[in-house]
């Protein structure tokens, strides 16, 4: 006897299990019709096989896995597919899904069957595939396909095989009455997943309120070739929870987000392994299982062995349910199971249980009271997780504490609300909580996507830019390349590549080199502080780095001395020569605060504001002398600067009178202030200075350009108008000195420019 | 066939908050009805009188929340609140010094704070604090036990000492245990007891008090409606460190015995710390708290202003139970570590 | 042009510095055990608001906003030392309940709220009426909070008046129980937080009921089809 381990929480709910274990296992009738559901398992709906009108035979495969996780759908009797239709199916949601509706012939014909006298000689994967094609899923409640669970990859190692004969949850003794009609199945497919997995332990738990079939089951297995140790664990919800199961018989536990396969374990559920047994001895498909009908409403309640499909209103005949007492009808047990809408969906692969609640059974659940904090969810919970406080958060959609509650580790067992005093249905808001954080999770997936996606796309059209333009790059010197080879025949070789590109090449290597073996310095530095072993390795390293450096700066001096002597940019030398000047004031100032504070650092400021300074006395310098070699270079080009440069003195000189006038305006106005005052002299040499320069341009300028007719009219023009609204302004002002003078320059100016005018149209007639 | 659909689970384990609240003050019975036995009417006068206003106050304010009455009535919270806050109370308390206490308790300690479940703080405690430190006279004038005053008030007396402000003739009246002891200046224990006849006589009076909550706590224990950690965890410690206390210098400090068996200590651990509602909910957050409950009860009688300190130890505590759940949560199957604190 | 009836209802009612900008709850918890002392805290604050006012708005556009508060809390303490001086002088007794208070009006944050929120932002006049307005609303809460906690606690109301309105005021005193026990617990610190609550809570509760019947009111009811509430997901 093994020892057993224990869980925390756990309750102890009425039994309820002798009604249906009174009267023995029975055959139901053949029913009338068949609705068999294309998805009976976790995973991928499965796809059908058949057409309408299609004659099947009892076993005949009528449809097939559309995926890795998704399972095989047989014909549970010979008759005729008459429908392929929506039809509602069990489902907490009462929803409808695609099913095979199959109308019995009544002759119960069997398609061939191929059973395996030795599986032993098969290889491993053929077993599967046998037990893939028989179409199981697990039968505890789960429905995850099974074959998947005893042909795992090679990366898990089983050492450990749970079967599951505990069936904690109240009512339900389907897996009661298996183990007692049939553990020599059970055993059977117990070797059959021995065989596949290769454990080192084989354990079975069973609860102690089903002696009978422990006794059975323990008598089986000692006739059976392997040991299988049968465990009778004390009865508690939920012991069956796989993740209990572990715990109660292993002492381990399944880590958070894991399965039991990761640490070496399987589960497997009785039913499933009987259902493994006859489909690799007979070759028998899933067609049927055992179900439980029970409840106060039925008369004859107990177990049936049903064929897979058969709407659960026969079921409910068979048993005699009264339907004025039913009210509430479960599928599955009390605990888990959920109510159905109507007795008009099929029993499927998972359905253990139908329990025909009467009123006085289940009564409707009293109004939720505030919750008082007394703890007793917690003491019962096995997840050890603390359900009141999940139970606030979940209320004030804080979802982020409730996972940081761990509210993903909730089995929703529903022990819990089963304790609540205050009739809380905590189950629901986990599951309502459980939902919002998936939806949310979901959608930031979706978002994360999205954001992936339109990333690849901007990098996709950066890229599809980028290889344009050195398409178009490379077409462009191609044909510059045939140009110059047309052209420059006679030249011996052009050179090869561009000496300033190498140039720029050489001095990026250098800098590398030299960041690479500072590293390494350091790195050599920090060793030998801690004393680390291999300084040697490190020493190496930062010699060969001292070599690389030693090389690329040879090989940089030997490209700037291969490189043209560059005509240097005046640009690049002018923004040189400011950035030296501003670095130079910049540090004067600290130099001078450093003395002002008599600080430490002024020595030093010092030191770097001479070397400042000398560099950018050269930067200066280099300025200069490239201006003036750039001067006589371009001759042509000051010309064409020239009369741009006299519209921008014009502007320039402009800008300043304006500027001046307003000034003296505002001193005349009566605001004397120090400010304007300054203004007005800084201006007013400043205004001289910019006459001249226009003089000068002017002077320079090619005097017969060809007159702008149009621009001397308009002058004129203006001159005129000028003179007009000066004469009317004298003229309402009455006698001003200021204005009659004014009115004598704009007169001055409108002979000027008429003369100008005339002079320029003479000299435009004449030739 | 209508059938119902409900979501799992379809079966509920019998009992209701209410049946909780009923157990609780059933088993505060006894210890009335020793208060009774020793102080005269008093105590039942009080108690009737308190449950009768909380369950008023309560209804007057269910109404101004437009909440159904009997639903919220039906959870007995507001009778137990009420008496609690009685038992804890002196025997002959004017009428209107409860009246203040069961408003506070009920009105500003509870329901301002959103009724039943929502209250960060113990509701009697509230009240019996406030009272206590608003009506000092009042609160400290306690009746001997009858068979030691020899003075016995009938239960009309009784009924115009509480209502009729009659005040409560000098005979009955006596100082509590914990009050002579915390008094005794610079007398050492033995000569104390030695002078104090009369209280030493009665000292087995507020035993049998105590002993009595005590039966009541043991009830609720083994109906599971409150578990061993906080008791435990409480009765534990005082005892330990009176002990310590008494074994370093056993003139001037109280026995284990004395510090277990007077004033509110019984009731207290079993009834008032207990309040699931205000105490930590983690195992090993109770067990702090309760541990911290002992320990603050003892630094307040021995060094505080304070005779007994049951109310004020638990109002601390509970503004430490929800620190405390927050890091002492259990560790939660598949994983490593227990979490502690909450995350932002 | 500045809003006086604006103003005016700011400071008593719509952002009474005490009910819903909550500032200076330290000497409003602290002093308000009987109604002398809040009368007296709040004259003192209220000459205090309306002198530091004037004067902040008055240098508003003359100190920088760097320096800004340094010059507030200036001007504050000036005014506040005054207030002291002639409380010493006229009613020395109040002085000596008040105690530390008045100093402390410095650090009054309604105060020195007032002049950055308001005073140096405006011109005088709107200055002056805000802080007098606000003032006075902080006064209406401490002496309603006063006589509050004065009654509960003593069972009197207007008792002492002659600290604060010489010797023929001692007469005013209301004795409304005439055996009354004291309530302790109101002339306690947690009593003036309880009756503090509560007064902010009746504020809300007309508050509330205001915004309800002018809701209800000019707006008929909207139609044009029946809104669907979404009562699922």
């Amino acid at each position: 006897m093994s020892k057993i381990w224990s869980f925390h929480g756990g309750i102890h709910p009425p039994e309820n299990k002798q009604q249906s274990l009174q009267r023995p296992l029975e055959a139901l009738p053949l029913p009338s019709r068949l609705v068999l559901p294309l998805q009976q398992h976790i995973g991928a709906p499965a796809s059908p096989l058949v057409k309408v009108g299609d004659r099947v035979l009892k076993g005949q495969p009528i449809a097939e896995p559309t995926g890795f996780v998704s399972a095989y759908l047989h014909a549970p009797t010979s008759g005729t597919v008459v429908d392929l239709v929506d039809h509602s199916v069990p489902h907490p949601s009462g929803m409808t899904a695609p099913c095979v509706v199959i109308e019995p012939d009544g002759e119960e014909r069997w398609i061939e069957l191929q059973g395996v006298d030795d599986y032993r000689s098969l290889e491993k994967h053929e077993l599967a595939e046998r037990i893939r094609h028989a179409g199981i899923a697990g039968m505890g409640g789960a429905g995850f396909p099974t074959e998947i669970k005893l042909h795992l990859s090679d990366d898990h190692i089983i050492n450990t095989l749970i079967i599951n004969g505990v069936e904690c949850e109240p009512y339900i003794t389907a897996d009661d009455m298996l183990m007692r009609e049939r553990a020599d199945e059970i055993i059977g497919g117990i070797e059959i997943a021995a065989h596949l997995l290769t454990p080192t332990h084989v354990l079975m738990g069973i609860e102690d309120n089903k002696p009978e079939a422990a006794r059975a089951m323990t008598e089986a297995a000692r006739r059976s070739r392997i040991d299988i140790e049968v465990v009778v664990v004390p009865t508690k919800y939920p012991s069956g929870g796989e993740r209990q199961l572990v715990k109660l018989l292993t002492g381990v536990e399944v880590p958070s987000g894991k399965i039991p396969a990761d640490i070496g374990i399987v589960v497997q559920n009785v039913g499933t392994l009987a259902a493994v047994y006859n489909a690799v001895h007979f070759g028998k498909p899933l067609i049927s299982r055992i179900t439980t009908i029970t409840g106060e409403a039925a008369s004859r309640p107990g177990n049936r062995e049903v064929l897979i499909g058969t709407p659960i209103s026969d079921l409910l005949a068979h048993a005699g349910v009264d339907p004025n007492r039913l009210t509430r009808l479960v599928m599955g047990g009390p605990m888990m199971g959920y109510a159905l809408g109507n007795a008009n969906v099929p029993l499927i692969k998972t359905s253990n249980c139908i329990i025909a609640g009467a009123a006085d059974e289940f009564p409707p659940a009293p109004p939720a009271q505030n919750c008082i904090r007394c703890g007793a969810c917690e003491q019962v919970c096995p997840a050890e997780l603390l359900p009141q406080q999940l139970h606030w958060f979940a209320k004030g959609r804080e979802y982020d504490k409730a996972l940081n509650f761990n509210l993903l580790d909730c089995i929703e067992c529903g022990a819990c609300s089963y304790v609540c005093p205050s009739n809380i249905p905590l189950v629901q808001y986990y599951r309502h909580a459980k939902g919002e954080i998936r939806r949310e999770q979901a959608e930031q997936r979706k978002a994360e996507q999205a954001r992936i996606r339109f990333e690849a796309r901007n990098e996709r059209l950066e890229r599809e830019k980028t290889e344009k333009e050195a398409r178009r790059k490379a077409r462009a010197e191609a044909a510059a390349k045939a140009q110059a080879a047309k052209k420059d025949d006679a030249v011996t070789s052009a050179p090869k590549a561009d000496p300033e590109a190498a140039l720029k090449a050489a001095k990026t290597a250098a800098a590398v080199a030299r960041t690479k073996l500072k590293k390494a310095e350091k790195a050599l530095q920090i060793a030998r502080d801690s004393g680390e072993s291999d300084l040697a390795a490190l020493e190496a390293e930062v010699s060969a780095q001292q070599q690389k450096v030693a090389a690329s700066e040879a090989a940089l001096k030997a490209a700037e001395s291969t490189a043209p002597a560059k005509t240097p940019d005046i640009k690049e030398l002018k923004l040189a020569a400011a950035t030296a000047r501003t670095k130079v004031t910049k540090t004067e100032k600290a130099l001078a605060d450093a003395e002002a504070k008599a600080l430490p650092s002024a020595e030093k400021l010092r030191s770097s504001l001479a070397t400042l300074r000398s560099k950018a006395d050269a930067a200066q310098h280099a300025l200069a002398a490239a201006e003036q070699s750039a001067r006589p270079a371009a001759p042509a080009e000051a010309t064409a600067a020239a009369t741009a440069d006299l519209k921008q003195l014009k502007s320039n000189a402009a800008i300043l009178r304006t500027k001046l006038k307003k000034a003296r305006k505002a001193i005349e106005a009566g605001d004397s202030s120090a400010e304007l005052a300054q203004q007005v002299t800084e201006l007013e040499p400043q205004l001289a200075s910019a006459e001249q320069a226009l003089a000068a341009a002017q002077a320079q300028q090619p005097p017969h350009t060809g007159p702008d007719l149009k621009a001397l009219k308009s002058a004129v023009a203006i001159a005129r108008t000028k003179v007009k609204k000066a004469q009317k302004a004298l003229d309402e002002a009455g006698d001003n000195d200021d204005l009659r003078a004014e009115l004598a320059q704009l007169q001055q100016q409108a002979a000027a420019a008429d003369a100008a005018l005339e002079a320029a149209q003479q000299a435009t007639e004449s030739p | 066939m209508a059938l119902m659909r409900l979501s799992s689970p379809h079966v509920h384990r019998p009992g209701k908050t209410g049946d909780v609240m009923k157990q609780v003050i059933a088993a505060a019975l006894p210890g009335l009805a020793t208060l009774v036995w020793y102080f005269g009417w008093g105590p039942l006068i009080n108690a009737v009188f308190a449950v009768t206003l909380a369950l008023l106050f309560e209804a007057v304010i269910l109404k101004l929340r437009r909440r159904p009455l009997g639903f919220y009535l039906g959870d007995f919270s507001a009778a137990l609140t009420g008496l609690l806050l009685a038992l804890a109370l002196p025997p002959y308390l004017p009428w209107w010094t409860t009246t203040v206490g069961v408003f506070v308790a009920i009105v500003i300690a509870k329901q301002l704070y959103g009724g039943l479940g929502q209250n960060p703080f113990n509701p009697a405690m509230i009240g019996y604090a406030l009272l206590l430190i608003s009506f000092p006279v009042e609160m400290t004038r306690w009746a001997g036990p009858q068979e030691v005053t020899g003075a016995q008030l009938s239960f009309v007396d009784a009924l115009a000492v509480i209502f009729a402000g009659q005040g409560l003739p000098d005979a009955v009246t006596m100082a509590t245990p914990l009050e002579t002891f915390k008094h005794k200046g610079a007398l050492t224990a033995d000569e104390l007891w030695a002078q104090s006849a009369q209280l030493l006589a009665g000292l087995h009076a507020w035993q049998a008090v105590n002993l009595a909550f005590l039966l009541g706590g043991i009830y609720l224990l083994l109906r599971r409606i409150i578990t061993w950690h906080i008791p435990g965890a409480l009765l534990f410690t005082l005892f330990m460190v009176s002990g310590f206390f008494y074994g370093a210098d056993p003139s001037n400090h109280g026995s284990p015995l004395f510090h277990l068996s007077t004033g509110a200590i019984m009731l207290g651990a079993f009834f008032i710390a207990t309040d699931p509602v205000t105490a930590a909910t983690s195992n090993k957050g109770k067990l702090v708290f309760g541990a911290s409950i002992g320990l603050l009860i003892y630094i307040i009688r021995t060094w505080g202003n304070y005779p007994d300190a049951v109310a004020f130890s638990v109002l601390l505590m509970n503004l430490a139970a929800p620190f405390l759940d927050y890091y002492t949560r259990p560790r939660t199957y598949g994983h490593k570590q227990p979490q502690k604190g909450i995350k932002r | 042009m500045a809003d006086y009836r604006k103003i005016t209802l700011d400071g008593l009612w719509h952002n009474n510095p005490a009910l819903v900008q909550l500032l200076g709850l330290c000497p409003l918890l602290a002093v308000t055990g009987s109604v002398v002392n809040a009368i007296g805290l709040g004259l003192a604050t209220t000459l205090v608001l309306v002198g530091s006012n004037l004067a902040v708005s008055l240098i508003r556009n003359l100190v920088p906003d760097a320096v800004r508060l340094p010059a507030f809390v200036m001007i504050i303490a000036s005014y506040v030392t005054c207030v002291e001086l002639l409380m010493q002088s006229l009613t020395y007794d109040l002085y000596q309940i008040l105690g530390i208070f008045i100093p402390l009006i410095v650090t009054n944050c309604a105060i020195l709220g007032r002049a950055d929120a308001f005073a140096r932002k405006n011109p005088v006049m709107p200055a002056v009426l805000d802080g007098l307005m606000m003032g006075v609303g902080f006064s209406v809460v401490l002496v309603l909070l006063g006589g509050l906690r004065e009654l509960l606690g003593q069972g009197t109301l207007f008792s002492d008046m002659q600290l604060l309105f010489g010797p023929e005021a001692a007469g005013w005193k209301l004795t409304l129980f005439s055996d009354y026990p004291g309530f302790l617990f109101a002339v306690l610190p947690p009593g003036a937080f309880v009756g503090m609550g509560l007064i902010i809570a009746v504020k809300n509760i007309i508050d509330a009921r205001r915004k309800a019947r002018t809701e209800r009111q000019p707006q008929p009811v909207e139609d044009g089809g029946s809104k669907r509430v979404r009562v699922t997901g």
